[in-house]
């Protein structure tokens, strides 16, 4: 146990100084505020404009939008970005060491994880305070307690699915060069899979169901719907459901698969489900891989 | 030697790689506290096979024991890694980290207290002259440097067995005396067994065994003199004055000699030898060297498969 508390605080301390693979992680979130500075703010509010009168509240539940789409984001590239210390130490056959040391394989592998997850959780949590001072400091309102414990608690789930699957990846990498790609195809398509850069609404229907099928995209739909639904009320109360619903489907705060309304709930076992699923096929790919 | 004080056991130890048997069930063993050397070509078998010792590849057949653990089982290869320490071909040090962090972060892996750890890190220290180089991250370092901090991170646990795989390669002159003096010590004063590869003849003639790997077999093993009668000679190199008719004077004695460029060189079954031959031509030689056999001779005498017959 305390091997495996030194080797996390090796990974972390290697992390925190490499500012390259620092910026790489951020890299998609800075796109992301970039792109809804110069027009995503603006194409939502005009797309608001023709069902009711554009208020400051519904620049607050834009900024709402964006913000939950930013959060999911950071999760993905942030614990992806620590793995680069894990593919860098296979290429530099820096694991030769830990392997030949008194460690389990299983307690080499979990220490890339468990950084990968604190990592991803430490700049999830500061982009969520960020985010509030932003979205206060535009006109909003301090998200409630619960609605902070909810955010959270879905920052949480969206961190540890991200590590996950980024683990599953990872361990078919073995050089920094196809790392490199790796990281800059996830943080590219990212914002598409989880309709950040472009609402699902926008884009064709066979694009729509690979969105909804992949289960990151439901840590945004679930931030989504934490952030904007005291703010969805507020701005659509002369909307009727119906006029409610095509913006929540069009921007992602739901999903309809199938003509059938996605929950909560459903989404949160979506989360759960593929995070099982990875970790167990990496370790049994790890095991193999380190025979 | 009684057989307590064997340290690695190898017994018809195989590996292959598909259909490619890179180790074909070779046999040795290693003494407490000896420093053998483990040579070979490039692709002879030797680090795979020390991969497999190391407990970082897996056998196919055989048994191997380290320090009375058997390799090849969960439990036992454990018990290996705590009693062994490697220093590998390639830098396996962090470079954003000092060179202090690093090894007292490496030294944590072991079951060590905080005080072990720095008694420790005070011994490799002064084995290795770490103070000058202790804050300094280990990516800033020389090549030099970088080799005393790997060496000092193989011994931060103090191992029974340390592996060297060719741990001066690389180095200048004055750093590999340096590192090679502070190994040497090591093993002098703290009986630690040292398996050694490398391509530095000079530094296996100083092993108390030896052994030579080809093709996956092993070709030759001893002592660096018993394989110096075996596969190096020491010959007489001689240069005669004008007026004698050395050809002849062989041809008369029968002995055998080799001639080129004035030089007539001839194989001397001991070094003494060279004195007689010399006392009988001492009117009629301009000059003469008498040359040792060596380590280098050896080696490629092994691996060319020449087995020496002296004169």
């Amino acid at each position: 146990m305390n091997s495996l508390f030194y080797l996390i605080s090796r990974n972390n301390k290697i992390y925190r100084r490499d500012r390259t693979l620092l910026l790489l992680s951020l890299l998609s979130v800075f796109i992301v505020i970039l792109l809804y500075a110069v027009f995503l703010q603006q194409t939502q509010i005009d797309a608001i404009k023709q069902i009711v009168g554009v208020t400051n509240e519904s620049k607050v539940m834009v900024n709402e939008w964006m913000v939950a789409g930013l959060l999911s984001i950071t999760a993905v590239t942030t614990t992806l970005g620590a793995f680069g210390i894990m593919v860098k130490d296979k290429e530099s056959k820096k694991t030769h060491d830990f392997l030949t040391a008194p460690l389990s394989r299983a307690t080499i592998q979990l220490s890339y994880v468990i950084n990968s997850f604190i990592i991803g959780l430490f700049f999830s949590l500061l982009a969520f305070v960020g985010c509030e001072l932003f979205l206060i400091l535009a006109g909003g309102k301090v998200l409630s307690i619960m609605g902070m414990l909810k955010v959270i608690g879905i920052i949480v789930l969206s961190v540890a699915l991200s590590s996950s699957i980024n683990l599953f990846l990872v361990l078919f990498i073995h050089t920094q060069n196809a790392f490199s790609t790796l990281s800059t195809v996830v943080g590219t398509a990212i914002g598409f899979l989880c309709g950040v850069y472009v609402p699902i609404g926008g884009v064709p229907n066979f694009v729509q169901n690979i969105i909804m099928y992949f289960p990151i995209s439901h840590t945004a739909v679930l931030l989504r719907e934490a952030f904007m639904t005291d703010s969805i009320q507020k701005v659509f109360k002369q909307a009727s459901p119906d006029q409610i619903l095509e913006y929540e489907k069009h921007y992602g705060i739901v999903y309809e698969l199938n003509n059938r309304l996605i929950s909560t709930s459903y989404s949160i076992w979506i989360i759960i489900i593929t995070m099982i699923v990875f970790t167990t096929v990496s370790i049994m790919i790890f095991k193999r891989q380190n025979k | 030697m009684s057989k307590e004080q064997i340290v690695i056991k190898v017994d018809n130890l195989r590996k292959s790689y598909g259909a490619f048997e890179a180790v074909k069930g070779i046999s040795f063993s290693v003494k407490k506290g000896e420093l053998f050397a483990f040579l070979g070509t490039n692709g002879a078998g030797k680090s795979t096979t020390i991969d497999i010792l190391c407990t970082l590849a897996k056998k196919n057949t055989g048994d191997i024991y380290i320090d009375g653990y058997k390799h090849g089982d969960i439990k036992g290869n454990n018990n290996i890694r705590e009693k062994i320490g490697v220093v590998f071909q390639e830098s396996v040090l962090d470079e954003r980290l000092t060179v202090y962090e690093n090894i007292l972060n490496r030294g944590q892996y072991y079951n060590l207290s905080k005080e072990q750890i720095q008694d420790n890190y005070q011994f490799v220290s002064e084995y290795l002259k770490l103070d000058d180089i202790k804050d300094k991250k280990y990516g800033a370092l020389s090549g030099g440097q970088r080799r005393r901090s790997d060496i000092a991170r193989a011994i931060i646990h103090k191992p029974t067995i340390l592996f060297l795989d060719e741990p001066t390669t690389g180095l200048d002159p004055q750093t590999r005396l340096f590192v090679w003096e502070a190994i040497k010590r090591l093993q002098e004063e703290t009986n630690m067994t040292i398996f050694l590869t490398t391509h530095y003849m000079e530094e296996a003639a100083v092993a108390d065994n030896v052994v030579v790997i080809k093709e996956g077999h092993i070709v030759a093993e001893g002592t660096p003199d018993q394989l110096k009668d075996k596969y190096a000679f020491d010959s007489l190199h001689l240069v005669f004055k004008n007026t004698f008719s050395s050809k002849q004077w062989f041809k008369e004695r029968k002995i055998s000699y080799t001639f080129k460029n004035s030089i007539y060189t001839l194989r001397l079954a001991t070094t003494i030898d060279a004195y007689d031959i010399l006392k009988k031509l001492e009117n009629q030689i301009e000059s003469f060297e008498v040359i040792k056999g060596s380590m280098d001779d050896v080696f490629i005498n092994i691996i060319e498969e020449k087995e020496v017959i002296v004169l």
